[in-house]
């Protein structure tokens, strides 16, 4: 049997994907990036295919992607993750419908990516100069708030007063206007709810900038978190699709250009 | 997983709602936590902005609520026959985002947020009539933009030259109109004795406020500019009586402090004198960047504020039509706005201010788009370079970015202030 694997090489996680000739999908692993990522790719390479019971000569094409995709040498291909989260989105959503737009948020970036009918990516935006409004910014918050980056999305629910604005556009700003919340004792609640929707403002405009189309995806790491997809929503005014593992699209769409890139190679060869 | 947890979407309606609440909440923090102890009457100014703009409470639910442009639209001729004042002017930049719709880009932010809080129709105490006095370019043309939403629109037609005897006789014959109008309109006719009482009422209102100043002269001033912005911008919605009551209570709240010479400042905090564009509520940006960077607004010459308060009514002879044409006299000539053709009257006023409650310098916000302000700004800055006075001109607008850069060009303004203090002591 034959098996392609995406591997996506990001700031903060390392996700990779596996999918057999039909592109089902056969496995999934994120790791932390860490210092040394391409160590950590390629040991996190090893365990999935491990407990998948492939062996590395089954694996017929690697296509790397992510901000670090050039450190990953044995790759057949590279290429970038716009390119690779749009054919990972649209893969993903298969059952859900047809999707025109991606909200991409990462540990350090964030994207808007406007598809056609095809699923070709027409156009693109990404935040400039810094991490606020990323997957970082988040966890920068919940470090001041003194809670898991996983409870920020139920604690949103929670929040009862209004929502209260964090207006600094940098994130190291940020976190000094949070603790001063923190100092006037405001619920942890209404800074969290807060918090999203500065994310969330953001974000829209990035979105308004490619254009908004109906069939909204919002993928990454931040898609876990519910509080951050109501706040997104709510700006919005529409509902938004998020994937079953949200994560790792991006290195699904990679294995997925994997598996055409050989295909085509074969055919070339007859 | 992810996708069972049900979640709600917002409205349009309520997003716009949580987007105000969220501007709102924020500047209302800002004063409660941000400096010293407030004056503790400043609670049910506090309260009633977080009810009216968190919470969408109605204040005037029954009454005929009749909608002002500008500030020179007679209250008193309102109030005369029993229906409420609201001035539109607004100071949300989610409304000024919707007015980006209806208006140039470019256009004044107050106008667009005016424009904009009209055309979403998500209003609490909705105007039944709206009079547009038509004063800046921006604001005599937006009238017709609003009529198109399905508002009674009236313009009040006013002229652009105070001095002469022509503009004179000319404003009180429109605002002879606007009463005819407006009393047509409620069923009801100005009488000798309901318009005494109202005039009398808006007097002991401004007489109050004069009050609250005369305490900002002293050298230990017991209440921050930013607090005095939310009392005075209460009065454009609040119930009257109400609002007298609460300023009586802050009255002799301040009168106490200034014996116990409670100073919300810090020692050696430089007193300013705002002027230019109106700061109204939640857009506080100048002003609480300049509370913020250790400086104190002393007064401010602003029509938002100290020039709705500061001229009082003259009657000659109680008579109505004596009294209506007292109250143009007054809303034309003591206004200093800068779309008349001279405006002395501003610089003067601004140099007395200045003298009388001693300022160490002037700070004149101009809103990007309020042409007038950005014009006057040159004529303003040479009078005060001539009388020795120091001022910082500032353009800004209803954007929450460009904090940094703002507080910086104003703390090095009042730092500089302060080392001439010091150099003079």
């Amino acid at each position: 049997m034959n098996y392609f694997v995406g591997i996506d090489i990001g700031s903060t996680a390392i996700k990779i994907t596996v999918i057999d000739e039909n592109r089902t999908l056969m496995g999934q692993r994120i790791s932390g990036s860490g210092s040394m990522f391409y160590k950590y790719a390629h040991q996190t390479l090893n365990d999935l295919l491990n407990d998948l019971n492939i062996t590395k000569d089954e694996i017929v094409y690697t296509v790397a992607t992510g901000y670090g995709r050039k450190l990953f040498k044995e790759a057949d291909e590279s290429i970038s993750e716009i390119t690779a989260n749009a054919i990972g989105a649209v893969a993903a959503a298969k059952e859900y419908g047809e999707i025109k737009t991606i909200i991409n948020i990462g540990g350090q970036d964030s994207k808007a990516i406007s598809l056609d009918d095809q699923g070709n990516v027409v156009n693109f935006a990404m935040n400039d100069r810094c991490a606020a409004g990323t997957g970082k910014f988040l966890d920068a918050c919940a470090m001041n708030l003194e809670i898991g980056v996983e409870e920020l999305g139920e604690r949103h629910f929670k929040a009862t007063g209004t929502p209260l604005s964090i207006n600094s556009t940098c994130a190291v700003f940020a976190e000094s206007e949070i603790i001063g919340l923190l100092g006037n004792s405001h619920s942890v609640e209404d800074i969290v709810s807060g918090v999203h929707y500065s994310i969330a403002k953001r974000v829209i405009k990035l979105v308004k900038r490619v254009g908004v189309k109906e069939g909204i995806y919002f993928d990454g790491g931040p898609a876990l978190n519910m509080g951050l997809v109501n706040a997104i929503e709510n700006e919005l005014g529409k509902k938004i699709f998020i994937p079953e593992h949200p994560q790792v699209t991006t290195s699904y769409g990679a294995a997925i250009l994997g598996a055409e890139s050989y295909a085509y190679q074969q055919q070339m060869k007859t | 997983m992810s996708n069972l947890i049900k979640r709600e979407i917002e409205s349009p309606n309520e997003r716009q709602n949580r987007h105000k609440a969220m501007e709102a909440i924020k500047v209302l923090n800002d004063l409660r936590e941000g400096f010293k102890v407030p004056p503790q009457s400043m609670e049910y100014f506090y309260n009633l902005f977080e009810e009216v703009y968190c919470h969408q409470k109605a204040l005037h639910k029954g009454k005929v609520k009749v909608g002002t442009m500008c500030i020179q639209i007679p209250s008193e001729i309102i109030y005369a026959l029993d229906g409420v004042p609201i001035r539109l002017c607004n100071g949300f930049y989610t409304d000024d985002e919707i007015g980006s719709d209806f208006l140039p880009q470019k256009a004044c932010p107050l106008v667009k947020a005016s424009v904009g809080h009209l055309a979403s129709q998500n209003i609490t105490d909705k105007p039944d009539m709206i009079y547009s006095p038509t004063t800046c370019d921006q604001k005599t043309k937006a009238g017709s933009t609003i009529e198109g939403f399905g508002y009674d629109v009236v313009d009040v037609n006013f002229p652009r030259t105070k001095e002469s005897e022509i503009s004179r006789e000319f404003f009180r014959r429109s605002i002879r109109e606007f009463s005819a109008d407006l009393s047509s309109k409620m069923g009801k006719k100005l009488s000798k004795k309901n318009l005494k009482a109202a005039i009398s009422k808006i007097g002991y209102a401004q007489s109050l406020y004069h009050r609250l100043s005369e305490f900002r002269k002293s050298s230990a001033v017991p209440i921050l500019g930013n607090d005095m912005f939310l009392v005075t911008n209460a009065f454009f919605f609040d119930k009257i009586d109400n609002w007298i009551g609460a300023c009586e209570k802050l009255v002799s709240e301040l009168e106490q402090r200034v014996k116990d010479e409670v100073h919300v400042a810090g020692k050696v905090s430089p007193r300013i004198v705002y002027t230019g564009s109106p700061p109204i509520f939640p857009n506080y940006k100048i002003p609480l960047i300049i509370e913020e960077s250790d400086a104190i607004i002393v007064a401010d010459e602003t029509c938002s504020s100290n020039r709705m308060f500061n001229d009082r009514v003259a009657v000659d002879e109680w008579f109505v039509n004596d009294m209506v044409d007292s109250l143009a006299d007054k809303y034309l000539k003591a206004c200093t706005c800068p779309v008349f053709t001279k405006n002395d009257d501003r610089i003067r006023r601004i140099i007395e201010l200045v003298r009388s409650y001693s300022a160490d310098g002037v700070i004149y916000q101009a809103f990007a788009g309020c042409t007038v302000y950005e014009l006057e700004q040159r004529s303003v800055l040479e009078a005060m370079e001539k009388a020795g006075i120091s001022i910082l001109y500032i353009e800004s607008d209803y954007s929450p970015s460009q904090h940094g850069q703002l507080s910086t060009r104003v703390e090095a303004f009042v730092e500089s202030l302060k080392i001439k203090n010091r150099k003079r002591s």
